[in-house]
């Protein structure tokens, strides 16, 4: 053998303490995917085969949890990004005022997504919340947000935007910042408007950098859970049990480790599924580019 | 900046508007929150939301001079994020720099392992976790959450750092080697100043990652360990949850975060900026 | 003599106002400070009286040389913890908040029995013997099917009462009478049908509040709660026998009976009254009901945890509010009892366990009850006959009160009789049906389900988590 390369060596400490803290875990998860265990008395497996995944794929209510998941996920990452990308678009428009503007609408990202839940259910409130004040007596809305099926999901939702939208907006803005300005002064030149230098030029610039974003939102989209636990946990009537939620559910309310082990292995499937995806995607972008 | 020749003043009413909106959505609920960290309990409740009222500091007070003081949670959670943060983003600049100046077969599929290490389930990942830390005594302990920070952020770091070496052109090293450096020497003065903006970047992104988490501090700290957000998840009583005390630690949480925010901001940006120096 | 011993040693710790820790004179005293130096862990959730004892730790550190840290969580995520500490086999957590259903029907293996402490004459057992603490509770809270072991000591007893705005009955009580035909004054004759009577004419008439009634009606534990108060008044139940499976819980509750006719009645009432109730029910835990309550303007009406009146009457509607046990419907009076006992894990080593008995006899002991029932903190609510004899404990009885808690007295007492004591089942597989009922239930309020289609739906999950176990 020869002696390992200067970058094998370079990586050698991140990817073994990586590899510890991964592999046996990943290993331990799908060991308990095919066992039914207790937690009585110390951790007892019990071989079951396949009756985990079995289950998995014929649990209604895992299916429904799919589902709404779907929903959320397309919601929350779509408007994440639309809104975010609009944001940053705007702000690295202004003049002055700059860097205050950027400062103030990363605040969000600050906060920890429980106390955000907590300050959402705050707001919402029937009895002294402020939006639901402000619905109320403007008439726009006059029934009780995170009581009522539909208008839970889009307040959950929308506590989602309003947290990681400023993450979209920081990494788009660092993706304008970066383009040469020769090609846009030419653009300029060329007597072309903001409509279509931003189709033709800036858009296809930061491509790239749009799906970097894509790809962390869509990563914690798939894995956090923390603003629904804190406020709704799956309700009213199921409608916003996303499958995060049943997982914690299954796993540390009814303590079917071996099930919420398997809906736990199926959601890093769906997850490695989407990243797989997107990189391509980025691969593309980066051999166009 | 370049200059803009023919931009209408009415241009620049709708550019504002639009912030003013964006400024409307994002700043509400943090105003709203700091308000009300000032009101007293009665005035939390009022059916119809109060702008003027009697400010009281019994809220902060009863968090910091009370017999369960928030300073203990903030020490936590700055130890905690502090330190899995610098540890993910000194072993990923090693490890970020060594994937982008390495080429071998598989690259893209290590690379590809790497990231998706962050995208296990978080309440999946729990029970293996616990039970390593249960067997090496790191339950309630900084130790065993900068450990679980780590399972999330050192991916994320090699994986970000990875990207800012990739774009930085090998031709200053090459340069620094033919003056005599040897690969690690070109490494330490010549690529790392180059992606310091990168390295805050990624610093910064892994401490909001894990200043923010609740479910692994909910399950691995204890009574010697425990964190702000569980702090905040504490005052969801079976009697009622505290908003006073609530929203004055959600206040002392983001007003420090706006200063940092505020200084590192230039860098931030810069940093995010993965071509940029190529550009240069 | 132990018993009496404890009675000295906690004269001996309220009075030893520190630095007299080596007073260990007696030789009850030497019993209590054998653990000296240790430290404990006290996992609970965060209620009234642990946040009073919480703040009030000297007495025990005094008597005994013995840190009790003291862990405050929601209760799934204690529930969580405590589960992964059993399953460690570590014992993190000596003393655990024990709820019945949620840790003790589940998970007694992992609990320590108590009689063995109790019986041993080198420890303090407990004062006046487990016959002063309430009958039903001491089964409830601290017991699994076996009459005879005990696992965990009764530490408090919210139970659910209707409470009302007396100011408004009183106000409107003759034009109440006059347009229902009864008397609306809540009374042991009060019905459920009345009740909702009631709820609806003040949603009609009073402009004080918006709405005549409340509910705890948010997906969640406090629904199951809520909605079976009505389905135990109809007659209906979860189980067959289901007294017993309530009081001392059961291994094989056989078939679920919820799509039972009674059920059925009581499942189409619990629908009706919700669409006359607060809309904001849906989204209401126990704390949100209270907080509504408590705004004023909200609701005149609700059932509510009894303990919850001290918060009530140090807010603005101090004075103003009425308690009584809850309606009777065609079959009987229930009132939702979510006491929990206390316990000790079984896998703390022996001088741990024998340590966390010491704080477990004190923490339930008649002086810490009434401590805790006094304590600015919170106030909790005494699990022992008696306390509620103590002469001052019965002067709070009537305002002005310094317990508030204790105006509840005659609504609880009659809640707490065996009749009228609402028991979940109390089985192993609680959490699952737990989260299938008022999954169902939250189903059916939003009108996804019919009542018949959610109670048979529930019904047929119970069975499954039943029988996969």
């Amino acid at each position: 053998m020869m002696r390992p390369s200067f970058g094998a060596r370079m990586m050698l400490p991140a990817l073994l303490l990586l590899a510890a803290l991964s592999i046996f875990p990943f290993l331990f998860i799908v060991w308990m995917s095919f066992n039914d265990v207790s937690p009585i008395g110390g951790l007892s497996f019990d071989w079951v085969g396949l009756e985990n995944w079995t289950n998995l794929f014929t649990d209604p209510d895992v299916r429904s949890s799919w589902g709404i998941s779907a929903i959320y996920f397309v919601a929350t990452v779509g408007l994440e990004m639309a809104i975010g990308i609009a944001v940053a678009l705007l702000v690295h428009e202004l003049i002055w005022g700059k860097n205050l503007a950027i400062s103030l609408l990363l605040m969000p990202m600050f906060i920890a997504p429980v106390i955000v839940g907590l300050l959402g259910r705050f707001l919402v409130d029937p009895t002294y919340g402020l939006y639901a004040w402000v619905l109320n007596t403007t008439g726009l809305y006059t029934q009780n947000i995170l009581g009522s099926k539909g208008p839970a999901l889009v307040a959950v939702i929308l506590m989602d935007v309003w947290e990681w939208t400023p993450l979209v907006t920081i990494i788009v803005l660092a993706g304008l910042a970066s383009m040469p300005d020769e090609v846009l002064e030419a653009a300029r030149v060329d007597g072309a408007n903001y409509w279509q230098r931003l189709r033709l030029i800036v858009l296809p610039l930061i491509s790239g950098i749009v799906i970097v974003a894509l790809l962390i939102r869509s990563m914690d989209a798939i894995r956090y859970f923390d603003i629904i636990f804190i406020t709704t946990n799956g309700g009213p009537a199921d409608s916003t049990k996303i499958i995060p939620i049943r997982l914690y559910e299954t796993a540390f309310r009814f303590f079917d480790l071996g099930y919420a082990a398997a809906i736990g292995l199926s959601m890093l499937a769906f997850s490695i599924l989407v990243a797989n995806l997107f990189l391509r995607m980025l691969a593309r972008q980066g051999l166009a580019r | 900046m370049t200059k803009r020749g023919g931009r209408t003043w009415a241009r620049q009413v709708v550019l504002y508007g639009l912030l003013a909106l964006a400024l409307i959505w994002t700043l509400v609920p943090i105003v709203w929150m700091v308000l009300s960290s000032f009101k007293s309990a009665d005035d939390l409740l009022a059916t119809t939301p109060k702008v003027v009222f009697a400010p009281t500091f019994e809220h902060y007070k009863g968090l910091f001079l009370g017999g369960n003081s928030l300073w203990g949670y903030v020490k936590n959670s700055l130890l905690a994020s502090g330190i899995s943060t610098i540890i993910s983003v000194a072993l990923a600049c090693l490890a970020g720099y060594g994937l982008a100046r390495s080429h071998f077969r598989g690259k893209q599929h290590l690379s590809f392992w790497i990231i998706s290490t962050r995208m296990a389930p978080i309440a999946a990942v729990i029970v293996p976790l616990y039970m390593i830390f249960r067997t090496l005594n790191l339950l309630d302990s900084i130790a065993g959450l900068i450990i679980a920070y780590l399972t999330f952020n050192l991916p994320f770091a090699i994986w970000l750092m990875n990207a800012f070496f990739a774009d930085l052109p090998v031709s200053l090293e090459e340069a620094a080697m033919i003056d005599g450096a040897t690969r690690f020497q070109a490494f330490w003065r010549v690529a790392l100043p180059l992606v310091t903006p990168g390295i805050v970047t990624t610093a910064i992104l892994c401490l909001i990652f894990s200043w923010n988490d609740y479910a692994f501090a909910q399950t691995f700290s204890g009574p010697s360990s425990q964190t702000i957000p569980i702090a905040a998840a504490q005052l969801l009583t079976q009697t009622g949850i505290d908003w006073g005390k609530l929203t004055a630690i959600g206040t002392v949480v983001v007003l420090p975060m706006v200063v940092v925010g505020l200084a590192v901001r230039r860098w931030l940006v810069r940093g995010l900026t993965l071509g940029a120096v190529k550009g240069e | 003599m132990s018993g009496a011993g404890l009675a000295g040693a906690s004269l001996l710790g309220l009075a030893g106002c520190g630095g007299e820790s080596s007073q260990s004179s007696s030789s009850s005293g030497g019993m209590w400070k054998q653990y000296k130096g240790t430290t404990l862990n006290f996992i609970s959730e965060n209620t009234p009286p642990t946040a009073a004892i919480a703040a009030n730790l000297k007495p025990f550190k005094d008597l005994t040389g013995i840190d009790v840290k003291v862990t405050q969580m929601e209760l799934g995520a204690l529930v969580e913890k405590v589960a992964l500490d059993f399953g460690s086999g570590k014992g993190q957590y000596q003393i655990i908040y024990a709820d019945p259903y949620q840790v003790l029907a589940p998970y007694y293996q992992g609990l320590a029995e108590l009689n063995d402490f109790d019986d041993d004459d080198s420890l303090p057992s407990i004062p006046k013997g487990p016959g002063d603490f309430i009958p039903a509770q001491l089964d409830a809270a601290g017991k699994f099917v076996d009459n005879e072991t005990l696992y965990a000591l009764p530490y408090d007893a919210p139970t659910m009462i209707w409470m009302y705005r007396k100011d408004l009955f009183e106000k409107y009580g003759d034009q109440m009478k006059q347009d229902l035909g009864f008397d609306p004054m809540p009374s042991d004759s009060s019905t459920w049908d009345q009740y909702y009577q009631i709820a609806k004419w003040f949603n009609d008439n009073a402009s004080e509040v918006k709405y005549g009634t409340g509910h705890q009606a948010k997906q969640y534990d406090s629904l199951m709660c809520d909605f079976s108060n009505i389905l135990w008044a109809y007659g209906g139940d979860y189980f067959n026998n289901g007294n017993k499976v309530g009081r001392l819980g059961s291994d094989d509750p056989g078939p679920a009976l919820l799509d039972q006719p009674k059920s059925l009645e009581g499942a189409d009432f619990y629908n009706k009254l919700l669409g006359i109730a607060h809309p904001g029910s849906t989204s209401w835990d126990w704390s949100g009901v209270d907080e509504a309550f408590r705004a004023g303007n909200e609701i005149a009406m609700t059932p509510n945890w009894h303990e919850f009146a001290a918060g009530i009457e140090t807010s603005k509607l101090g004075g103003k509010v009425g308690y009584a046990k809850l309606p009777k419907g065609p079959a009987r009076t229930s009132d939702m009892y979510g006491g929990t006992g206390i316990g000790i894990n079984n896998s703390a080593s022996d001088d741990e366990q024998r340590a966390a008995w010491l704080f477990l006899v004190w923490a339930t002991s008649p002086n810490s009850q009434r401590m805790e029932l006094f304590s600015k903190a919170g106030g909790g609510t005494p699990t022992r006959q008696s306390v509620y004899h103590m002469p001052d404990v019965k002067k709070a009885e009537k305002r002005p009160s310094n317990a508030p808690n204790m105006l509840t007295a005659d609504a609880v007492f009659k809640a707490w009789e065996p009749q009228n004591i609402g028991l979940r089942p109390k089985i192993k597989e609680w959490n699952k049906c737990d989260t299938i009922i008022f999954t169902e239930v939250s189903k059916m309020l939003a009108g996804d389900k019919s009542p018949e289609q959610a109670m048979k739906d529930a019904k047929e999950g119970f069975d499954r988590a039943i029988g996969s176990a």
